[in-house]
C-alpha cells in the first residue's frame, strides 16, 4: 500500500510504525500460525487512545483493514491479519491506571500483561481470578476480546464476569466508554459485554475497568491419580455435586504427567490413566473442611493415590508445570491442535468416555484430553507424532467429530479461546443461520465498512 | 552450532505459544514481536534455510539485537535452544566477518592471545578503536591475574580435592582480585588448585560475533589443556565461561571432530566456583561479617540447576551477613557480553530497570557471578560495590 508508512508516520511516531518485510513477517499470526498466516501492510504500536483513534479514522477513511493484537498468544487465529492492512500491537498501552481498594476495582490499559496485573493487585491484598494458562504473556485486552477463562473458572467464572466497563475506539475513530465503575448497571443494552468476546471485530478496546475480590488468605494444592479417565471424570462430578467448590480442578492425562514430572519433586506415580490437580482456597478452616470432603470422595471412588501439598511455594511448581503443559507435550510430538469444546458439567464423564472411544480408533494422530475439568472446559487436543497429509486428514475429521460430540451434549465449540478463523465453520453449527445473520447485522451497525479484523467469527467474516 | 540445518527440527518444535515474551529482555524493552524468539526463528528459517526472504540490514539487526542470554530457551516449554540457533545463524551470515577487518583483528588478538606484553592497555585500546565508550569499561588492573599467580596452589590442610581453575579473560585482566579470592577460598577449604598454563578466552565473545572458526581455534587450545589435568573438577568464577564449557563447547565442533569426545568429557567436570563449594561443603567455618548484600543472578545460569542458589546457600553460612533479595533477582542487566557496546541505548534502558530494583533493596553490595554484569552495573552504581560472591566469602575469612 503506497504511502501507508508515510501517512501513518504522521499520526504515530515513526519508530512505532513498522513496514520492513521482516517486521510484517513477524506479525503474521498467533499460536495457530501453522494453519494460516497473514501478512499486514503495516504494524503500528500506539501508546494512547488518541493515537488509536487517529489510526482508526485514517483506516476508516481509506477502508483499510485493522487487526488489533495483544500478545498473539491466541489459539484461534484471532489476531491473524487475513486481509492485510494494519496490525495494531497494543502492548505499549501497558499502564495500570488505578487499583481502587474501596471500590474493589481497577482501571487498566488494554496492553497490560495479566500476570503483572495479578501481582499488582495481590500486593494490595486483592485478587483478580481469571487465569488463562498463558497469563505470563497474554494481555487484558486480549482476555476481554476472547472472554478468556482458566482453571479458576470453576469457582470464579471467566473474564467477562469481571468487566465493569470499557473504553473502545470504534472503526470510525470515535471513542466510547460503555459501562463504568458502578457495581451494577441496567442502562440499556449491555454494550460492555458485547465487546467482551468480540475478538477485535467491533472496535479496539483501549481501557478496561475490572472487578476485584479480596485475596483468599490460604491455599492448598492436591494431586489425585486416577485409575482411568472415566474415574477422573466421575470424581470431578462427585466433588462438584457434593457441594465443594475447589478454586481449580485441572484434568491431566498420563502422557502429560510424564512431562510434568520434570518440574516436580518427588515425581508423581505414572500408573494413573488420568490425574486431577486441585487447588483449594479460603480460610484455613474452610480449606480443611474442603480437603476432608474431597479426600473422602476420592477414597470412596477408589483412586490410586492422593498427594496433598501444604507448602505454597512447592505448590507453585505444580501449577507452573501445568501452565507449561501444552509446550512440554510438543517436546514429544511434532505438532498439536488445541480445541476447547466445553460441555455442561454433568456431561463430563460421558464426554470423556466418548473421546476415549474415538481416540482408540485413530492411527495417525493421538487424541488426548486435558483441561479445566471443573467447568467442563475439557480441551481435547490432537497430537501429531509425524506430520503428513494422512495425519492432517485424520486430524481434521477428528476435530469435526469432537465438535459434534460436544454440541450433541449441549456444549459449545469454544469454552474460552474464541472463534477466530479457526473455528468459524463450527460457529454456524452451534448458532444456526438465524443467529449468524443477527451477528452480522450487529457487526454492520458497528463496522459499516467491514474493516475491523475481517475474516473472523463466521465463514466469510464480514 | 557449526551448522543451522541440524536445528531445523528444533525450530519446528516452537509452537508459537509466545511464552518467551515474559522473559526476553530485548522484547521487554522494544515490545516488538520481530525481536521475540519465535519471530527470530521464523525469520532465520525463511531467510537462511528456505531463502524466501533475502539477507537484509534489518535481518542482520534482528540477529544482532539479541543478548544470547538464554532467557527464552529457559522459559520455553518446548525447550528450543534459541540462543544456539541465533549463534549458528550469525555464524552463517557473518562467517566471522561481522566487524570490519581492523576491529576484527583487534578482537581476535584480544581474545586469542593471553599474557602478551601490554595486554593491560589492550582492553581500553580495543574499546577505543572499536568506537565503544571507554567509560563503559572498567580500567584494567595494573597486573593481570596470570602474572601474579601460576602453577599449583596447595590446600591449607590435607587436600580433599584437586581442581583446575579456568581463569576467564575478565578475571584475568579486570578483576584479578576475584581470581585471588577464588584460589584463596578453595585452598582455605582444603582444596588444591591448579592453574593450567596455555588457557585462552573461553570463546563466548567469538560465538556472539558469529565467528565459529575462532571459537574452534580456542577450543583446540583450551580443551586439551583442561581435559589433560588430573583433577576432580574444573572451576571458573564466570557463569559465561562455565556455560561455554559445560553446555556449548562440544556443539561448536563438527560431529566427527576428534576433539569432541574430549570436550564432552570436560563438560562433565565443569563447575562455577560457588556452586562447587556449596556442593562439596566448606571445611572452614566462616567468621561473622556484619554486611548486607543483594544478589543478581546472571542470565547464563541454565547450564546447571544449582548455580543460581549456590551463592545464597554458601553465603548464608556467614554469620551476620544478610541477603536482601531483589524483587526479580533473575532480571537481565542489559550487558550481554559485548551487546551493551553495540546497542548502547537499549542496554542502558534495561540496566535502568535493574538498578531501580537494586536501589530498592538499600544494599550497598551487589553480588553476581558474571563479570560483564558486574562491570556494566558498576558504571552506574555509584552507591556501592558490585563484586563476585566469592569475594565476600574471602572477606569473611579475612584472606
Ligand atoms: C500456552 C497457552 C495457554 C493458554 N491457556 C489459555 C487458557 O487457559 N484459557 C484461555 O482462555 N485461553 C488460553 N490461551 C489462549 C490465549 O492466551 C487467550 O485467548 C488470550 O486471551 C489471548 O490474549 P492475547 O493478548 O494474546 O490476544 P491475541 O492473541 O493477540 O488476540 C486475541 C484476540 O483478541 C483480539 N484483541 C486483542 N487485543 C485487543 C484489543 N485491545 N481490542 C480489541 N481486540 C483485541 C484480537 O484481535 C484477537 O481476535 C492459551 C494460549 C497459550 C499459548
Ligand atoms: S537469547 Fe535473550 S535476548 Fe536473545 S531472544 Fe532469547 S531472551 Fe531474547
Ligand atoms: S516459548 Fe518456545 S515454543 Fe513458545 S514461542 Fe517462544 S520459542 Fe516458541
Amino acid at each position: 500500500m503506497k504511502g501507508l508508512a508515510r501517512d501513518l508516520g504522521r499520526l504515530v511516531a515513526k519508530e512505532r510504525v513498522r513496514t520492513d518485510p521482516e517486521d510484517l513477517f513477524a506479525y503474521g499470526g498467533d499460536a495457530t500460525y501453522y494453519v494460516k498466516r497473514g501478512k499486514p501492510d503495516a504494524v503500528v504500536l500506539p501508546e494512547n487512545t488518541s493515537e488509536v483513534s487517529e489510526v482508526m479514522k485514517y483506516a476508516f477513511h481509506n477502508a483499510i483493514p485493522v487487526t488489533p493484537r495483544g500478545a498473539g498468544s491466541g489459539l484461534s487465529g484471532g489476531c491473524t491479519p487475513l486481509h492485510g492492512g494494519i496490525v495494531l500491537d497494543m502492548k505499549r498501552m501497558g499502564r495500570i491506571l488505578e487499583i481502587n481498594r474501596r471500590n474493589m476495582s481497577a482501571r487498566v490499559e488494554a496492553g497490560v500483561v495479566l500476570a503483572d496485573f495479578h501481582k499488582a493487585v495481590k500486593k494490595q491484598g486483592l485478587f483478580y481470578p481469571p487465569n488463562p494458562q498463558s497469563m505470563n504473556v497474554c494481555t487484558l485486552g486480549g482476555n476481554v476480546a476472547t472472554r478468556a477463562c482458566g482453571p479458576h473458572g470453576v469457582k470464579y467464572g471467566a473474564t467477562g464476569d469481571y468487566v465493569m466497563g470499557l473504553e473502545v475506539v470504534l472503526p470510525d475513530g470515535s471513542v466510547i466508554a460503555p459501562g463504568g465503575l458502578a457495581a451494577r448497571s441496567s442502562a440499556g443494552y449491555d454494550l460492555t459485554h458485547l465487546f467482551a468476546g468480540s475478538e477485535g471485530t467491533l472496535g479496539v478496546i483501549t481501557k478496561a475497568n475490572l472487578r476485584l475480590l479480596a485475596l483468599p488468605p490460604a491455599h492448598r494444592t492436591a494431586v489425585v491419580a486416577c485409575e482411568s479417565i472415566e474415574q477422573a471424570g466421575d470424581t470431578v462430578s462427585e466433588i462438584l455435586a457434593g457441594g465443594t467448590l475447589p478454586a481449580m480442578i485441572e484434568f491431566i492425562p498420563q502422557m502429560a504427567i510424564v512431562a510434568m514430572n520434570n518440574y516436580i519433586t518427588p515425581p508423581l506415580i505414572t500408573e494413573g490413566q488420568a490425574y486431577l490437580l486441585i487447588a483449594l482456597d479460603g480460610t484455613q478452616d474452610e480449606i480443611q473442611a474442603q480437603a476432608d470432603e474431597i479426600l473422602g470422595i476420592c477414597r470412596r471412588m477408589g483412586v490410586l493415590d492422593i498427594r496433598v501439598i501444604e507448602d505454597e511455594k512447592e505448590a507453585e511448581t505444580y501449577w507452573t508445570a501445568r501452565s507449561n503443559l501444552g509446550g512440554m507435550l510438543l517436546t514429544m510430538m511434532k505438532k498439536a491442535i488445541n480445541e476447547d469444546v466445553a460441555v455442561p458439567r454433568d456431561r463430563i464423564p460421558e464426554f470423556v468416555r466418548e473421546i476415549q472411544n474415538m481416540a482408540s480408533t485413530l492411527s495417525k494422530v493421538v487424541l488426548g484430553i486435558a483441561g479445566h475439568a471443573g467447568d467442563g472446559n475439557m480441551h481435547p487436543s490432537i497430537f501429531f507424532p509425524e506430520v503428513n497429509s494422512e495425519a492432517e486428514k485424520e486430524a481434521q475429521e477428528t476435530v469435526k467429530k469432537v465438535v459434534r460430540l460436544g454440541l450433541s451434549l449441549g456444549g459449545t465449540v469454544s469454552g474460552e479461546h474464541g472463534i477466530g478463523f479457526h473455528k468459524a465453520e463450527f460457529l454456524h453449527w452451534e448458532l444456526g443461520e438465524v443467529q449468524i445473520r443477527l451477528l452480522k447485522r450487529i457487526k454492520k451497525a458497528f463496522d459499516p465498512k467491514g474493516i475491523m479484523n475481517p475474516g473472523k467469527l463466521w465463514k466469510d467474516g464480514r | 552450532m557449526h551448522d543451522l540445518e541440524p536445528y531445523r527440527d528444533m525450530m519446528a518444535k516452537c509452537s508459537h505459544c509466545g511464552l518467551c515474551q515474559a522473559t526476553c529482555p530485548v522484547y521487554l524493552e522494544d515490545f516488538l514481536q520481530t525481536h521475540l524468539a519465535r519471530a527470530r526463528m521464523d525469520l532465520i528459517r525463511a531467510v537462511l534455510l528456505e531463502g524466501e526472504i533475502p539477507v537484509t540490514k534489518r535481518f542482520r539487526e534482528v540477529l544482532d539485537r539479541c543478548l544470547l542470554c538464554t532467557n527464552c530457551s529457559r522459559t520455553c516449554p518446548a525447550g528450543v535452544p534459541v540462543d544456539e540457533i541465533i549463534a549458528a545463524a550469525r555464524n552463517q551470515v557473518y562467517q566471522g566477518k561481522r566487524r570490519d577487518p581492523v576491529r576484527r583483528q583487534l578482537l581476535r588478538r584480544f581474545m586469542n592471545q593471553r599474557g602478551m606484553k601490554g595486554l593491560m592497555g589492550m582492553a581500553g585500546s580495543v574499546a577505543h578503536k572499536m568506537g565503544w565508550t571507554p567509560e563503559e569499561l572498567p580500567a584494567p588492573a595494573s597486573k593481570p591475574f596470570e602474572k601474579r599467580f601460576k602453577g599449583r596452589i596447595p590446600a591449607k590442610g590435607k587436600a580433599r580435592a584437586r581442581v583446575a581453575y579456568f581463569v576467564g579473560c575478565a578475571t584475568n585482566t579486570l578483576y584479578p582480585d576475584t581470581g585471588k579470592a577464588v584460589i584463596n577460598v578453595l585452598a582455605h577449604n582444603d582444596i588444591e588448585v591448579l592453574i593450567p598454563e596455555g588457557q585462552v578466552c573461553c570463546g563466548m565473545p567469538a560465538l556472539a560475533e558469529g565467528d565459529l572458526p575462532l571459537v574452534q581455534e580456542m577450543m583446540r587450545k583450551n580443551v586439551p589443556v583442561l581435559a589433560g589435568c588430573d583433577v576432580d573438577a574444573v572451576v571458573t568464577d564466570c557463569t559465561s565461561c562455565g556455560m561455554m564449557f559445560k553446555a556449548k563447547a562440544a556443539k561448536t565442533l563438527p560431529e566427527d571432530d576428534p576433539l569432541r569426545p574430549q570436550a564432552e568429557a570436560l563438560a562433565e567436570k565443569v563447575w562455577e566456583v560457588t556452586d562447587y563449594l556449596n556442593q562439596i561443603g566448606l571445611t572452614a567455618e566462616p567468621p561473622p561479617l556484619p554486611e548486607s548484600y543483594t544478589y543478581h543472578i546472571p542470565c547464563h545460569r541454565g547450564w546447571t540447576p544449582t548455580v543460581d542458589d549456590a551463592p545464597r546457600n554458601l553465603l548464608g553460612k556467614i554469620p551476620e551477613a544478610e541477603l536482601i533479595e531483589l524483587e526479580n533477582p533473575d532480571k537481565c542487566c542489559g550487558a550481554g557480553g559485548t551487546f551493551f557496546m553495540d546497542f548502547k541505548e537499549l542496554a542502558a534502558d534495561i540496566r535502568t530497570g535493574k538498578l531501580a530494583d537494586i536501589r530498592q533493596t538499600g544494599a550497598k553490595t551487589v553480588l553476581t557471578q558474571c563479570p560483564a554484569c558486574r562491570s556494566f552495573l558498576r558504571t552506574q552504581f555509584e552507591d556501592g560495590q558490585v563484586t563476585h560472591p566469592i569475594v565476600l566469602l574471602a572477606k569473611a575469612y579475612g584472606i
